[in-house]
């Protein structure tokens, strides 16, 4: 009888449960409120500890309520996180890193950045692999704050540094460099962890770039782009991108970093940026890239209404066909895509379509659409007709050029 | 599109999931996970933060206090669910549920037996007929010609009769006669042979029990919901499946007005097996639906004109069962098709079938499900192929050296152990590049560019796999609603996700979040207390059908002004649709979700509009006609109650009776003191009066005399005179005892001795710690005062043991006497001391005698240490 009792007692502590999970999931917080007293009650007489980690349980509900339900008052919500700090003693970092999110968004910056530095001193028992990676998050975070102020006082001293009146910009200054050292420790040791740390490696190579380290900050962005622990971030490839723009760097080295993010992403917006460079260039192999960085950005859904990526496609066409070198080039290009191409590209629907919301769109691709598919092409003929109708010139040039080169069409499909 | 120009941090491990075991409980809940700065503005002052998950998100209401039927049951399908008792032992199951063990035993031999008695032509037809001149069933005795050519079977029959009677019965054994003629003719009597029968059922069963636990065949759902072209209009249609086997697609247009309805009868089309799932997409101004069935799928078309009507295009077949069926949004008449063999198609209606893939065996690990499913992604020759163990994407142009995995069940999405893919999902109409995955545990969102570490993901605490999902996109700085939803539970969560901020020129990408609580919408089984009140045995039927299974999942968006409102779907098992509404007001900014009771009616006094009455109303009653129409339909035969009783009698009183505001009251108040009612009744006046007590007569038996006393409410008084009158008899026996042993002490050993003189000493305790008499056990009618600690009841055992008698402070002298006796004991046979019961003249507690009420707390136990001196 006492295994049923038990068994009853650990029936309704799951009823209880479930009626705190309906409650919350039809945002009746103060009914859950209720039901999570008695389940905290529940929880306070029963030995048999069979349960996960109750205090977690009392803490995500009772927060999650208190988001909802205390309308936003930090004060309520410090104490009984306070409370719940003390009770979940393994779960201890975890606790302070929400309690410290939930600061953050509430702009509560310097108590958060209190909350930080409390947490990291903290030790209990043996440290396990979890609480390692969450101290070292918390470190992060802390760093992360220490290069907002650094940054703030770096703008003071900015702006107050052309007036030149008397401010007293030694000790902003010492301020500023004593919030470098802290934030770069922090933030320098969490990027050599595999992860995805855009925020930080962001602050940390700003702080290097501001004292003149550039090498060192190459080097970071490098070892975050290119290590093979750390997942595929495009992000990455287009920090390292910029960084190398920013100083000076020499076109090639800016294409090989923009060629390795297109292998990754082809349809990373950059494509735009990295077939203009392209087009420049004098090498043929070059332009030729570009042509097939156009084409593979086009192949994705996204940029089917791009009228930048279209315009960049029909210039690059219209530049072949009219010095009626590399041909051969479109021809490689359209073989894999002139099965899809046209009905995903160029329906009569789409020309429709095109024309009544983006009428420089259309002129583009019916420039693409006549050269590739000739002059019969159910979009070309439906958006020159309508462009002629309307007395435009650019859509009778755009027939002219069309009719013009309507073998061409022959050789790329042929 | 842009990818977010940073992404909130997270740490990234590869190798299998580390973590064990399914989620612990409410593990969704409280976190934040993860923040980043808001915005690139941190240069004018303080820097704002973004979470992960609880940012604000829209709030939306639920209009209806429970979903509506949207259209007439589909009477004609009316499939019992299979229950675990249907095809497990039930001894194994009883003992399961006790033991809380989870193996299962399938009751192969009853549903052999089933099949025998419900198909005795298939199983038997051909030697029964050929045999049946030489069987007799009869009860007369065979006449002496026939007696060499027929044998007389009637024994054997009323031998089988007996052994179904003691079904159940432990000793059950074997009947010589019955095992013989098994014997005999098992191997000729069968139609067909009976390993190979038995094989097939057994095949059969193991799957109906695998399809119990987790049923992975509706997968993506068999609901869709066609806008009209033109956004305004308020009419679109609906595809469903329905008829008597869930075989027919039914295309019905319907009006989203207040509620909506269906206009004019549907397009239906029949087919040649039960639909699974309908899936849909919207093409080049056409929409394109694909219908899977076990062996057969198919693909229709709708122009985008409102009533024109749908053409079916293709049909193939499939030698293993198909279990998913997509359709590109992107290319007009193109799916993608995948079987349970492992292979996966690119189905193209102009160009036919394209195989990409076969492989039996599973991508990341091994698992033995053969469930595959693929999806498009952003890149229309690109298709995502999904097993249970994750996500690959394969170029249909090269499927063999162009893949790259997208997502992987393993430590890189943070996974748990024993976590497996459900359902993916490409959720192109909101980002172009975005998947959703779910598991049974969470949900993920993943982005192509970043595959294998998911941009968003959430334990969604769900009792069941999410096996339905839909996506309603949100323009612009709104969030994007998915709808997850479950088949077995019917639960149906709203979810609301971010990608882009709010800023100039529509905003722009920014990493996912979360955004707004997780909500929980009706299901079907909840509008069961809105229906009328229905005969019990009808009551069942009803929540039976209503529960069934989910099916499928639409919701459409109605924007009207300000005012949106978000009609979701869902189907059940057998085809009846139900919708309910959510509405939001737009013209507020996303303000925080006050969502409180103060702004919304709890469900227990929210009512159903009129207009859902009667809804309901017409749904039940189309039911009931359409079952009594079917007369295989389980639905009993009932009197009409008006034969019973007179209209007036039937009438309800308006409101609730006096006397039942007095009992709740009455209840309210008790609960508010936290006591406990004492009497239903209203005090005095209504009391009915007291029959004469009987006179007690010479020889009463004791019940009855108490049975007497408490009817006349002196029950305390009684209870009183009783322990005094059975002290006084207890004491008399125990002197009776004592004499007893001293005559019986010359025989003994020392050691028997030894243990009397424990046995004594027990005996000893029972009478000298007693000091006033108990208090009569609680009386129902009067609240006691609380009993004082030393006479609350006691196991017995300690009050017997001679240590509690130390604690609980025996005089000191009754001590010395103990210990004179002990020691006395061991030398030789002493002199027995007065009981010192009677010495101090004190009452004592009769534990174990007389029909007291205290017998429930003592009798019932075995006594230890019973005196077993003179016996």
């Amino acid at each position: 009888s006492s295994c049923e009792h038990k068994l009853n007692f650990k029936k309704s502590k799951e009823v209880c449960l479930s009626y705190i999970q309906d409650a919350m999931l039809q945002k009746q917080w103060k009914r859950a409120a209720e039901f999570l007293t008695f389940y905290v009650e529940s929880l306070e007489k029963d030995f048999s500890r069979q349960d996960v980690n109750p205090s977690e349980m009392i803490w995500r509900i009772g927060a999650e309520i208190l988001w909802h339900h205390s309308h936003g008052s930090v004060k309520e919500f410090n104490s009984f996180i306070e409370q719940m700090k003390i009770l979940s003693v393994k779960r201890y970092l975890k606790v302070c890193l929400e309690h410290v999110f939930h600061l953050l968004c509430h702009g509560l910056i310097d108590e958060a950045y209190q909350t930080l530095s409390l947490a990291e001193s903290w030790r209990f028992g043996e440290q396990t692999a979890v609480q390692d990676k969450e101290i070292k998050l918390i470190q992060a975070y802390r760093g992360l704050l220490d290069y907002y102020s650094w940054s703030k006082k770096k703008n003071i001293l900015l702006e107050y540094g052309e007036c030149q009146d008397g401010f007293d910009d030694l000790s902003v200054e010492q301020e500023m460099h004593s919030c470098f050292r802290k934030a770069a420790v922090n933030l320098k040791e969490i990027i050599k962890v595999p992860g995805v740390w855009d925020l930080f490696v962001k602050c940390y190579v700003d702080l290097l770039e501001f004292y003149g380290a550039h090498n060192e900050a190459r080097q970071v962005l490098n070892e975050y782009a290119y290590n093979s622990k750390f997942p595929a971030n495009p992000n990455a490839h287009v920090y390292l991108y910029e960084f190398l723009k920013r100083h000076g760097e020499s076109k090639k080295s800016l294409i090989s970093a923009l060629k390795i993010l297109h292998d990754i992403v082809p349809s990373h917006e950059l494509m735009i940026d990295f077939n203009t460079m392209l087009q420049k260039s004098k090498k043929r192999k070059n332009r030729r890239l570009g042509l097939e960085v156009i084409f593979a950005a086009l192949d994705y859904a996204g940029w089917k209404e791009n009228v930048k990526a279209w315009s960049c496609l029909a210039r690059q066409v219209k530049q072949i066909v009219i010095s009626e070198k590399h041909l051969d080039w479109i021809k490689q290009e359209w073989n894999s895509r002139k099965d899809w191409w046209p009905a995903f590209h160029f329906s009569r629907y789409l020309a429709k379509r095109n024309w009544q919301k983006n009428e420089s769109l259309s002129y583009e691709k019916a420039l693409v659409a006549g050269i590739l598919l000739g002059k019969e092409c159910k979009y070309f003929k439906y958006v020159s007709h309508q462009g002629c109708k309307a007395q435009m010139k650019r859509f009778r040039v755009l027939k002219k050029f069309v009719n013009k080169h309507s073998l061409v069409y022959l050789r790329i499909s042929g | 599109m842009e990818f977010p120009a940073a992404l909130f941090p997270s740490y990234f491990s590869a190798g299998p999931p580390r973590e064990e075991g399914g989620p612990p409980p409410a593990v969704g809940w409280g976190e934040h996970g993860q923040v980043m700065e808001a915005g690139p503005c941190h240069r004018q002052g303080e820097t704002a933060f973004v979470p992960r998950r609880g940012g604000l998100g829209e709030s939306w209401e639920p209009a209806d206090a429970a979903a509506v039927p949207l259209l007439p049951p589909n009477a004609s399908c009316w499939i019992s669910p299979l229950v675990p008792q249907d095809i497990l032992h039930s001894s194994v199951l009883r003992r399961k549920l006790r033991t809380g063990k989870s193996t299962a035993t399938l009751d192969f031999a009853k549903q052999l037996g089933h099949f025998f008695v419900d198909h005795p032509e298939d199983a038997f037809g051909s030697l029964g007929q050929l045999l049946h001149q030489n069987f007799y069933l009869g009860n007369s005795k065979l006449r002496r010609q026939a007696r060499h050519s027929t044998i007389r079977l009637t024994a054997l029959m009323e031998e089988i009769d007996q052994l179904e009677a003691r079904r159940g019965c432990p000793q059950r054994y074997i009947i010589p006669r019955l095992r013989w003629f098994s014997h005999l003719c098992r191997d000729w009597l069968f139609e067909v042979p009976l390993g190979l029968l038995a094989d097939c059922v057994h095949e059969e069963l193991l799957q109906q029990w695998a399809g119990l636990l987790f049923d992975d065949s509706p997968t993506g759902g068999a609901l869709t919901w066609l806008p009209p072209e033109d956004k305004g209009a308020c009419t679109g249609r609906l595809v469903y499946p329905g008829g008597q086997a869930m075989n027919s697609l039914y295309f019905q247009d319907v009006v989203l007005e207040d509620l909506p309805h269906a206009r004019g009868s549907p397009v239906q089309f029949e087919l040649n097996g039960r639909i699974r799932q309908v899936a849909s997409a919207w093409v080049d101004g056409e929409d394109f639906i694909g219908v899977r069935s076990d062996y057969h799928c198919g693909v229709w078309r709708v122009p985008g004109r409102m009533g024109s009507a749908p053409t079916p295009l293709q049909v193939i077949r499939t030698d293993v069962p198909a279990s998913c069926l997509t359709v590109s949004p992107h290319l007009p008449g193109e799916l993608a098709v995948c079987t349970q063999s492992g292979a996966v198609y690119l189905w193209s209606v102009e160009t036919g079938l394209c195989r990409l893939r076969r492989d039996p065996q599973t991508m990341f690990f091994r698992d033995h499900s053969s469930w595959r499913w693929s999806d498009f992604t952003a890149h229309p020759r690109v298709l995502s192929c999904a097993d249970r163990t994750g996500l690959q994407c394969l170029d249909a142009r090269a499927p063999e050296r162009c893949h790259f995995d997208l997502f992987k069940v393993g430590e890189e999405a943070g996974c748990r152990q024993g976590e497996r893919v459900v359902l993916p999902m490409y959720l192109g109409r909101a980002h172009p590049s975005q998947h959703l995955v779910t598991t049974q545990f969470s949900v993920y969102i993943l982005d192509e560019r970043l595959p294998m570490v998911p941009v968003l993901k959430w334990t969604h605490m769900m009792k069941a796999p999410p096996l339905f999902a839909h996506l309603t996109p949100g323009g612009p700085g709104r969030s994007h609603k998915v709808l997850l939803g479950t088949s077995r539970t019917q639960e149906l969560l709203l979810l609301q996700y971010q990608g882009k901020r709010w800023g100039f020129r529509g905003g722009s990408q920014s990493a996912c979040q979360l955004v707004g609580p997780p909500q929980k919408l009706h299901s079907i089984a909840g509008c069961l207390q809105h229906l009328p009140v229905q005969l019990p045995h009808h009551h069942r039927l009803l929540q039976q059908r209503l529960s069934l299974p989910a099916a499928g999942l639409a919701a459409v968006l109605q924007e009207d002004g300000p005012r949106e409102t978000l009609m979701v779907f869902q189907l059940s098992e057998v085809g009846d649709i139900f919708c309910q509404r959510l509405t939001h007001e737009a013209a507020q900014p996303p303000s925080p979700t006050k969502g409180d009771e103060a702004t919304q009616p709890t469900p227990s006094l929210a009512v159903p509009s009129p207009a859902a009455a009667l809804r309901y109303r017409r749904w039940l009653k189309a039911l009931s006609k359409a079952c009594r129409a079917h007369p295989q339909n389980p639905w009993p035969p009932t009197f009409s109650q008006k034969r019973l009783f007179t209209p007036r009698e039937l009438e309800t009183p308006a409101g609730p009776s006096a006397l039942h505001q007095q009992a709740r009251q009455q209840l309210r108040q008790a609960m508010r003191e936290g006591g406990r009612i004492q009497r239903w009744d209203t005090p005095a006046p209504q009391r009915p009066p007291l029959p004469q007590p009987l006179e007690p007569a010479g020889g009463l038996e004791s019940l009855s005399a108490r049975l007497t006393a408490t009817w006349s409410g002196d029950w305390s008084q009684w209870w009183e005179e009783r322990s005094s009158f059975n002290m006084a008899q207890r004491q008399r026996a125990l002197r009776e005892r004592r004499r007893r042993q001293k005559q019986a002490r010359g025989r003994r050993s020392l050691s028997a001795s030894f243990t009397s003189s424990l046995t004594y000493q027990s005996e000893l305790s029972e009478l000298s710690d007693t000091v006033p008499p108990p208090p009569p056990p609680l009386s129902p009618t009067a609240l006691p005062q609380e009993a004082s600690g030393s006479l609350s009841p006691m196991p017995d055992e300690a009050l017997l043991s001679s240590q509690s008698l130390r604690c609980r402070g025996i005089p000191k002298e009754r001590r010395k006497t103990l210990r004179d006796y002990l020691s006395v004991c061991a030398e030789g046979p002493p002199e027995p001391p007065e009981p010192p019961g009677s010495q101090s003249g004190q009452a004592c507690i009769p534990l174990s005698q007389g029909p007291s009420l205290s017998q429930a707390s003592s009798a019932s136990r075995p006594r230890r240490k019973r005196p077993r001196m003179g016996f």
